[in-house]
C-alpha cells in the first residue's frame, strides 16, 4: 500500500488495451489512405467508351466539379447505385463521369470485342438509368491502377482545376451523399461559382477601363 | 487398372485446370524470375487484405502482377517497383512497413516491455539490507547467549 501507482498500473494498462481494441471495432480496414488525394489526376489518354475516336485526357475534366465513378457492368453494387447517381445527375445537376473498365477483357488476349462491351453497357444503363456525362474506357486498367483503385465502385471528387479532392471506396447512396460526398461537392461548387464571379468582375473591370 | 487410369485422368485434369488459371509470365533470366516471385510475395493485395498479390485472385491482384512483370521487363529495380506500388496504394501495399513515428512502436514496445519487466523482477528480488541482517544476527546471538 506504500506505492499506489504500481498497484493500479496493470489496471491502467488493461484499460488502454480495452480502448485500443474498442476503437478497432469501428475501424474500416478497407479505408486506405488515398495517395492521389490533393494531387492532380495522373496523366492518361483514353478513348470514349461509346465513341472511341474521342480521346480524353485529365484536361477534359477541368472547368467543373466532377465525380468520377469507377464502374463496370460486372459489378453488382454499381448497378445498385446507378438509380441514385442518375437522380443526382438529373435532379441536382451533378456532373458524373464514368471510368469504365471491363473485368473479362484481358488486355493481353483481347477476349472480348468493343462492340460487345458497348452493348452490355447500353443494356445496363437503359435498365437502371444513365447518370454519365460520358464514359472513359480504361482499356488496360492502367489509369485505375494509377488512381489506387482496388475494385468497383469507387468515386473520385475532382475540383475545377483537376485536383482529386476525395477518394470514396464503395457506393454512393443517400446516406453517403448527405454525410460525406455531398458537403464537399457543394463546397467545391461554391468555390467554382465564387471564382467565376471573380473572373467576371475582373473582365468587366478591365472592359470598363 | 481401370481405376488407376481414371484416377490419373482426374488428377491430370485438375492439374491442367489449375495451370489454366495462372497468368503466363516468361523470364529469360532466372534471377529476374526469382525477383518477380519475391515481389509478388511481398506486395499486398489492396482488395483482399490478408493475401499477397501472388496468392490473390482478385482482379486488382492480376493487374498488379501484370504491372510488376512489365516494370521488371522495363528494367526497373526491386525498390523502384515497390515505390511504384507505394505511390499508388500507400505503405499498406508492402508487407514490410517503414519505420515512422507511428510504426516504430512495433519494435520499441516489446523491448520496452521486456526492459520494464526485467526491472520489476530485479527490484522484487532485492536481498534484505545488510544492516538489518547484522541487527538480527546480534539478536539471535543474544538469545543464544541467554540460553547458555
Amino acid at each position: 500500500m506504500k506505492k499506489p501507482l504500481p498497484m493500479i498500473l496493470p489496471l491502467l494498462l488493461f484499460l488502454l488495451l480495452v480502448i485500443f481494441l474498442f476503437q478497432g471495432l469501428f475501424n474500416d480496414p478497407r479505408a486506405l489512405d488515398s495517395q492521389v488525394k490533393g494531387k492532380p489526376l495522373p496523366s492518361f489518354s483514353l478513348p470514349d467508351l461509346m465513341h472511341p475516336e474521342q480521346i480524353y485526357s485529365p484536361e477534359s475534366l477541368k472547368g467543373d466539379v466532377t465525380i468520377v465513378n469507377v464502374w463496370g457492368v460486372w459489378c453488382v453494387t454499381c448497378a445498385v447505385e446507378l438509380p441514385y447517381l442518375t437522380h443526382l445527375s438529373e435532379q441536382e445537376g451533378v456532373r458524373i463521369v464514368g471510368l469504365y473498365f471491363d473485368q473479362d477483357l484481358d488486355p493481353d488476349f483481347g477476349t472480348k470485342t468493343l462492340s460487345r462491351v458497348q452493348q452490355e453497357v447500353t443494356e445496363m444503363l437503359s435498365r437502371y438509368g444513365n447518370p454519365y456525362a460520358f464514359n472513359i474506357f480504361d482499356v488496360y486498367r492502367d489509369t485505375s491502377l494509377d488512381l489506387g483503385v482496388t475494385g468497383a465502385p469507387e468515386h473520385f471528387v475532382i475540383d475545377k482545376d483537376g485536383i482529386v479532392r476525395m477518394h470514396h471506396i464503395g457506393d454512393i447512396n443517400e446516406r453517403v451523399w448527405e454525410n460525406k460526398v455531398g458537403p464537399l461537392y457543394r463546397k467545391l461548387k461554391q468555390e467554382l461559382a465564387n471564382s467565376q464571379t471573380f473572373q467576371e468582375s475582373q473582365i468587366s473591370q478591365s472592359g470598363g477601363e | 487398372m481401370n481405376k488407376i487410369v481414371v484416377f490419373c485422368l482426374m488428377f491430370g485434369s485438375l492439374a491442367f485446370s489449375s495451370l489454366a488459371s495462372q497468368d503466363n509470365f516468361s523470364f529469360d533470366d532466372p534471377a529476374e524470375r526469382a525477383l518477380f516471385l519475391r515481389l509478388t510475395n511481398e506486395l499486398r493485395c489492396p482488395m483482399c487484405q490478408n493475401q499477397n498479390i501472388a496468392d490473390s485472385d482478385a482482379m486488382i491482384a492480376h493487374d498488379m502482377r501484370r504491372k510488376v512483370y512489365s516494370l521488371l521487363k522495363q528494367g526497373k529495380s526491386e525498390q523502384e517497383v515497390i515505390d511504384y506500388m507505394k505511390a499508388r496504394y500507400g505503405d499498406f501495399v508492402y508487407y514490410n512497413p517503414p519505420v515512422t513515428f507511428a510504426t516504430v512502436w512495433l519494435w520499441l514496445l516489446p523491448v520496452l516491455f521486456a526492459v520494464g519487466a526485467g526491472l520489476v523482477i530485479i527490484r522484487r528480488r532485492k536481498p534484505a539490507l545488510p544492516e538489518d541482517m547484522a541487527v538480527k544476527l546480534e539478536k539471535a546471538n543474544k538469545m543464544l547467549e541467554q540460553d547458555k
